[in-house]
């Protein structure tokens, strides 16, 4: 299997003794979705910097189409690789159509500005993320659920083939967490891979063709749900306060993890 | 929401405007000239018809380039504080904060200092006739200089920080300030220079030349030219540096653009006018609550406001005080603070709204 983007032994330092990433290797093909799990603090969404290539390792490479993610200018990589954070600032005056029309930067040219095609990309996006309803509001007053969903928006408009996606779900109804995961797993499907950083293990289970589980910025365990959320192997990272069970049957069943005491 | 004007409109309205007080400005003055002898000798001045007869000529061509002067200085002050407000995403940014201002100050005293002892012809402006062709140069290297500083102490790891910037803004000034003030009070024994410096930290648009309006024009022209290269970055700036390189902002070749652009219009404007505060501040912030927050359209609205803007009020002033009581520096900071103030307090809301 080819993969689209690849990180290979990656290390990260901040300042500080602690090593946030240490040694990652991690690679995304497409048609696959994989969702990075792990403690607080475990180096999550270091990696998903690293992989951005808004952070650059202090050792060990990322690669994008088998080519050093260094190399590419900025428009460049934006084609091929879209990145929704978890969180930006409220913008107070921007509309979410004009918003999401950001993420046709890479693909505009500079002295012409957006085309009708650029327009349908966006209101496209926007229907695909369940916003259609939010194009002329201001990103201000949008609920963090809405603005969340824009986000994902934005990227769907910016037509990469690799999406990385920070807790798409963090501040979104139990409903709106599986839309947003389905939409993620409809756009894997069309020959794209993400690489999903969350702490919704059930919703890996249910989506994700992969699990990695990152512990103190190494991958402790990764495969499939089944082989990944067991009781010995997240028991060690995550301690015993667990339940474990499942749902489905058969080729469909699928581990549970729910917080007990 | 509040009502804002489409930008075309507010354009249009800016530059009818810009049209009726550039040659009201004209005839203002210790003699009231009436249009019709202000157009004639503005021809003359530009090759066509006959001059005026005698001194008329000289005075309506010293008008001619003060109100051209200071309506590019207010341009570019304006456009570089729309620029400076939107590379650091901060509302309170401007020329003066992050070095441009100060930086060209302390360039000009520094050519006063160092060749006007050889060469004060080229520096220290004796009189009428004159021109200093050094002030510009050292003045523009002393603000890219600045700024260069305060944005690299403010980039740990490469990567600019708001907070720090404010800090090292304030800091550097104050450096600066120490020189500059080092400086003075070095050159305090020798009137010509002390003079020299003195005024040119006031600002004047007395006696000012087509040299000096070249100057300025020169500076505004490269800086506008830079506009397209950065607005639609700019834009996606406001929601962060790292979220803009996502999108494939080449945010490094932006950041230098933009910067040499508002130090290339603000030390060229400072260099023939002075330090004059405000216009940079006040100007963005009224184009943003009045109309648009593109930078697009935002950074040529700016131009024409700020020019309007700093045209208007030295019209104001020589109107209603009598020529040469203010010079332009010191009356936008007499004005200026308290216009920022109500500004404030009246559009809390809004004013964040960049």
């Amino acid at each position: 299997m080819v993969s689209l983007l690849a990180a290979r032994s990656v290390v990260f330092d901040y300042p500080g003794p602690l090593r946030a990433l240490d040694g990652v290797d991690l690679a995304v093909a497409a048609r696959e979705l994989v969702a990075v799990i792990g403690p607080n603090g475990s180096g999550k969404s270091t990696l998903l910097r690293c992989l951005s290539g808004l952070a650059r390792p202090g050792a060990g490479e990322v690669e994008l189409h088998g080519r050093s993610i260094e190399a590419f200018r900025d428009r460049e990589r934006a084609r091929l690789l879209a990145v929704v954070p978890q969180f930006l600032p409220a913008l107070p005056d921007v509309s979410v159509d004009n918003f999401v029309l950001g993420g046709r930067y890479a693909h505009l040219s500079r002295w012409r500005g957006a085309s009708a095609r650029d327009r349908r990309f966006v209101a496209l996006a926007l229907e695909a993320a369940d916003a259609a309803d939010l194009g002329a509001r201001l990103m201000s007053e949008l609920s963090g659920g809405q603005r969340q969903r824009v986000l994902v928006a934005r990227a769907l408009a910016q037509e990469a083939e690799v999406f990385l996606v920070d807790e798409p779900t963090s501040s979104l109804d139990p409903e709106h967490q599986i839309r947003v995961f389905e939409l993620i797993a409809r756009t894997v499907a069309a020959e794209r891979g993400a690489v999903v950083v969350t702490h919704e293990l059930n919703l890996a289970s249910q989506f994700a063709t992969r699990i990695v589980l990152l512990d103190g910025g190494r991958v402790a365990a990764q495969g499939t749900a089944r082989e990944v959320l067991r009781r010995e192997v997240l028991e060690p990272v995550y301690g015993g306060q667990l339940y474990y069970g499942s749902v489905g049957e058969g080729e469909g069943e699928r581990p549970i993890v729910v917080p007990w005491r | 929401m509040r009502r804002r004007l489409p930008p075309a409109a507010l354009a249009l309205l800016l530059a009818f405007a810009l049209a009726l007080v550039v040659p009201l400005s004209m005839c203002v003055g210790t003699s009231w000239q009436p249009p019709g002898t202000i157009l004639r000798g503005a021809l003359a001045a530009a090759g066509i018809g006959e001059p005026l007869p005698g001194v008329l000529q000289t005075i309506v061509e010293l008008r001619l380039w003060r109100a051209l002067t200071a309506a590019l200085v207010g341009a570019s002050l304006a456009l570089s504080g729309g620029l400076t407000q939107g590379l650091f995403r901060n509302g309170l940014a401007s020329p003066s904060l992050i070095g441009v201002t100060g930086g060209a100050s302390l360039g000009a005293a520094l050519a006063v200092l160092a060749v006007g002892g050889y060469a004060p012809r080229l520096v220290m402006e004796p009189g009428a006739g004159t021109v200093s062709l050094l002030m510009p140069v050292f003045g523009f290297l002393g603000a890219l200089g600045a700024t260069t500083l305060v944005a690299l102490l403010a980039s740990p790891g490469g990567r600019l920080s708001v907070p720090t910037l404010l800090l090292v803004g304030i800091a550097v000034n104050m450096c600066i300030a120490g020189v500059f003030a080092g400086i003075q009070s070095l050159t305090l024994a020798n009137w010509e220079a002390s003079r020299a410096i003195l005024a040119w930290t006031f600002g004047t648009l007395e006696d000012r030349s087509a040299y000096h309006a070249a100057t300025v024009a020169i500076g505004l022209a490269l800086s506008l030219a830079v506009v397209p290269f950065v607005a639609r970055e700019l834009d996606l700036f406001r929601a962060g540096e790292e979220d803009a390189r996502s999108l494939g902002v080449g945010t490094g070749a932006v950041k230098a653009l933009a910067l040499v652009a508002a130090a290339l219009s603000a030390s060229a404007a400072v260099a023939v006018a002075g330090q004059i505060a405000f216009v940079g501040l006040v100007v963005p912030h009224l184009v943003r609550l009045g109309s648009t927050s593109r930078h697009f359209a935002l950074l040529p609205l700016c131009a024409l406001g700020g020019a309007l803007f700093l045209l208007g009020a030295d019209l104001a002033q020589r109107a209603l005080l009598g020529e040469g009581v203010l010079q332009p520096g010191v009356m936008m900071s007499i004005v200026g603070g308290p216009f920022f103030l109500v500004l404030l307090l009246r559009n809390r809301k809004e004013v964040g709204a960049w």
